[in-house]
């Protein structure tokens, strides 16, 4: 391990080689590289993430904490390391202060993995806008997670607004043993079902997706039921003219399945830790499609699959602060797309609710996409 | 009711985040309590059921001789799956599992067993809602298929149609002794369930290495242009075991390395090795190419240059002394078994014509190791002075099976310094350091596989055969000869290197 105090990004890069080697890991297999971007605070977290992480897909580990943005002097401290505490792969953590944390990239830019995929994982808070983080830009798989917003509902539909094809939110990852065991119970129905309800905690952004996915895929009305203290998803259940489906969590590791008729099963149903979600992110490297039409289906803007994956970097300051309140107005109603939906009448009624007053109305009621999406927004902040 | 036709509108092609599950359904084994079932299957039924990889409605139904209830299976299981598991074993997932394991008490010939096995299978129906389909894992000695397999005819339990959803048989090598017993085994199993019901245990294609053959010949266009005799000198597969022959004495004495390891593994990483491109990736598709690789193997016609076999003597191994074969438990002494043997096969084909393969395989070899090399023929020539050249050797492409799955390849490289040296150098490719924690297990995959009726990775009756027409004249010729001697924890009898030394070429040194 070398450790750099108030150093350059060439230094940087000659540590790292010298720490490959060292280690004699001329030729590593390096199958992407994954950006790491946290605050100070939660530096210890994400590291324990995006170690389980690196150590099922091996990686280059790049570690940025911005820090001290308004401090006069920029600053880079680094520590390298190959085979150490941050897992088998290579990694290195960069606190940048000063105006150098607005320029992150010329420090990360040279100690990209040649010709191999970027992941860029947000820990905390995303930025509004992806093109607002270089280090977004360059990348070509980009993790966010809505749940560490204050706003969580608002800042998925943010998401939504700024989609390209590429990004995923951690969201989405926690939902996947839910769909597993809907889409296996599913395999030996052959009943039409008609409508399904989603019982939840309070605004989560995991139950909304799983209401535009079922929506999108079974084109039937999803009602979000907001009930309890514990934020996580509790139960589904599809109902199957006169029959029904049901998965109801009934501890950290299991869930049973009832269905009329049949034998309840109990089966395997895994709260996972940041580590496992962020290990299933880097699976896959192309973008998810399905993802990007369930939260279409949930937000009511049309076409995200369609975007193009390309981001151009718009410069932004924090310390400008005429900028800073330009910029937050906009964070849901006023985006493009969401304006643009005219087709509201032919796309299925998104019969989501944000909140328990909105549940008791009838699933199917004729709400335009938009102000669906507005209310949501509204919905998860009060 | 056929089994569901209708197709899943929650599943996507597209979404590669939810794994493909099996349908609903049971999987019996036979000889429940042995060591296969111990060692392997009831740890891997764990690990896909802690993986979330086994459907809602699954059973496992073990059925043996002993005279246990329920309970006391499911605590064999439960102290087999500690053992063996690869995922971390957690009290409370083995509770779930254990809700869904039955054991069945009975011998192969009683009548009443195998009708209690049939109202089980149509009990687990309603309570578990297994919907009628079944895998039948013949963990069991192959004197015992017939009996078990007319068992099932009997009592329709192989019939799919009569119950409603599908049928499928399991077996493990032994698959037969020579190409008569082969064919007689294979016209009773296919006879009993439908040929395309049948999944022969390979667990050497489980293994993510083995699969990884396909993608690295088939998904690149670097490797393939000079897969053939023009740029290939020759090709060493080789299974090395460090172990002796354990407490398997009397199977092993009858049997011997070349039918327990050459007629199957060794065969099948041959055809995977020189398989033509499948024209789609499907079970059917590529067991077509491997049969025609199998069908053009050759023999030599000296065989006693480039077949031998051995047998251990005592010696030293990884610094411990071990007894020779003669003196294992239950061998006799005068025993003509091969613990080792080496054959140089050709493939009569336009691509590898002239191309030898030479394959080995030995116990008590100084380490365990398999893997396939592919030896490249020497540049045709060499703008340098020969001096300058003289540590360069062929370049090579390794796939290492196991352990350390990976690839190596190995070319010439300038030593630094003032004067032109060109020397070997090898590039590793690790699929796991610390990864491996990560690769599943072959009888994972492989019981995943058969509950999902993918047979891409299970060899089929003709290949069988094909490799027993392969391997019956070797054991013809050797039924008449002694094995050459070898130490314990060599490489093996000089005769094998001798073989090589023939052809102006050495072995590898795994």
């Amino acid at each position: 391990m070398t450790t750099l105090w108030d150093t350059t990004g060439s230094e940087v890069v000659k540590a790292l080689s010298a720490e490959r080697r060292a280690a004699g890991a001329l030729a590593f297999g390096l199958a992407l590289t994954l950006v790491v971007v946290v605050d100070e605070k939660h530096v210890s977290e994400a590291e324990g993430a995006a170690t389980l992480a690196a150590s099922a897909h091996p990686c280059r580990l790049l570690i940025v904490v911005r820090r001290q943005i308004e401090s006069p002097h920029p600053r880079l401290d680094a520590e390298v390391s190959i085979g150490g505490r941050l897992g088998p792969g290579e990694a290195v953590v960069m606190r940048m202060s000063g105006r150098l944390a607005l320029h992150a990239e010329s420090v990360v830019l040279p100690l990209l993995a040649p010709d191999a995929p970027v992941v860029t994982w947000w820990h905390d808070e995303p930025p509004t806008r992806i093109a607002y983080d270089p280090l977004g830009v360059f990348a070509d798989r980009r993790v966010t997670d809505v749940t560490a917003t204050p706003d969580p509902l608002s800042a998925l539909f943010q998401r939504a607004a700024d989609f390209a094809p590429g990004d995923t939110d951690l969201s989405w990852t926690r939902l996947t043993p839910w769909r597993t065991l809907l889409a296996a119970a599913f395999d030996t129905v052959s009943d039409q079902p008609d409508s399904a309800v989603i019982t939840t905690g309070r605004a989560n952004p995991s139950a909304q997706l799983f209401a535009g996915w079922l929506q999108n895929k079974l084109d039937i009305p999803v009602t979000v039921e907001e009930i309890g203290t514990r934020p996580d998803i509790t139960k589904v259940t599809v109902s199957l003219g006169g029959s029904e489906l049901a998965i109801a969590r009934t501890d950290s590791r299991t869930a049973k399945i009832s269905r009329s008729g049949y034998p309840d099963r109990v089966l395997p149903l895994p709260s996972r830790g940041v580590g496992e979600l962020l290990a299933e992110e880097l699976r896959r490297l192309d973008d998810d499609e399905v993802f990007g039409e369930a939260l279409g289906t949930w937000s009511g803007l049309p076409h995200l699959g369609a975007r193009s994956p390309h981001r151009e970097h718009i410069w932004r300051d924090p310390m400008d602060k005429s900028v800073t309140v330009a910029s937050t107005v906009p964070p849901s109603g006023s985006a493009p797309q969401a304006g643009a939906t005219s087709s509201a009448g032919s796309t299925p009624p998104v019969g989501l609710s944000g909140s328990t007053a909105r549940s008791d109305r009838p699933a199917a009621a004729p709400t335009g996409p938009g102000s669906a999406a507005t209310d949501t927004s509204k919905a998860g902040g009060a | 009711m056929a089994p569901t036709v209708r197709s899943n509108p929650l599943r996507d092609p597209r979404d590669r985040r939810l794994p493909r599950l099996p349908d609903a359904s049971a999987l019996v084994v036979f000889g429940a309590t042995g060591d296969l079932a111990r060692k392997k299957l009831i740890p891997a039924v764990y690990d896909l059921f802690d993986r979330g990889l086994l459907p809602p409605g699954f059973v496992l139904l073990g059925f043996a001789r002993r005279d246990w209830s329920d309970a006391e299976f499911v605590e064999f299981a439960r102290e087999s799956a500690e053992k063996g598991a690869r995922t971390p074993f957690r009290e409370e997932v083995w509770d779930r599992l254990a809700g869904s394991i039955r054991f069945l008490q009975g011998s192969f010939d009683d009548d009443a067993a195998f009708d209690r096995l049939a109202s089980t299978l149509e009990d687990l129906e309603r309570t578990h809602g297994i919907g009628g389909n079944a895998a039948f894992y013949l963990s069991i000695p192959p004197s015992a298929f017939p009996v078990v397999l007319k068992q099932m005819q009997r009592t329709n339990l192989a019939s799919a149609q009569e119950a409603g959803g599908w049928r499928r048989v399991v077996i493990e090598k032994p698959f037969g002794h020579d190409l008569v017993s082969a064919r007689e085994l294979n016209a009773l199993v296919d006879d009993v369930f439908t040929p395309s019901g049948v999944y022969r245990i390979d667990h050497y294609l489980g293994k993510e290495t083995v699969q990884n053959l396909f993608a690295l010949r088939f998904a690149n266009n670097l490797f393939e242009p000079i897969w053939n005799s023009q740029f290939v000198d020759s090709v060493q597969i080789t299974m090395a075991e460090d172990v002796g022959i354990g407490t398997r004495a009397g199977f092993y004495d009858e049997t011997g390395a070349a039918r327990d390891v050459l007629q199957n593994h060794l065969l099948q990483l041959l055809a995977l090795t020189a398989m033509e491109e499948p024209v789609s990736f499907g079970a059917e598709t590529i067991r077509t190419e491997k049969l025609k690789v199998l069908r053009a193997v050759s023999l030599p016609t000296d065989l006693a240059r480039y077949a031998v076999r051995g047998q251990y003597e005592q010696g030293w191994l990884a610094g411990e002394r071990v007894p020779g074969y003669l003196d294992e438990k239950d061998i006799p002494p005068d025993s003509r078994t091969e613990t080792f043997a080496a054959v140089r096969l050709g493939i009569e084909t336009r691509r590898w014509a002239g191309v030898p393969f030479y394959l080995r395989t030995g116990k008590r070899l100084p380490r365990r190791v398999t893997e396939i090399a592919i030896v490249f023929k020497k540049a045709p020539h060499l703008p340098f002075d020969q001096t300058d050249t003289a540590e360069l050797g062929n370049n090579q492409l390794v796939i290492r099976v196991q352990p350390d799955e990976g690839v190596t390849m190995k070319f010439g490289s300038k030593v630094p310094g003032s004067a032109m040296e060109v020397r070997d150098v090898a590039m590793d490719f690790l699929f796991g350091e610390a990864f491996t924690e990560a690769l599943p297990e072959a009888y994972e995959r492989l019981i995943l596989d058969v509950l999902l009726g993918d047979a891409t990775l299970f060899p089929n009756n003709a290949e069988v055969e094909e490799s027993w027409r392969i391997v019956d004249p070797l054991e013809e010729y050797w039924a008449n000869t002694t094995p050459h001697r070898y130490r314990a924890g060599s490489w093996g009898p000089a005769a094998a290197d001798e073989m090589l030394a023939a052809d102006g070429r050495r072995w590898r040194r795994p």
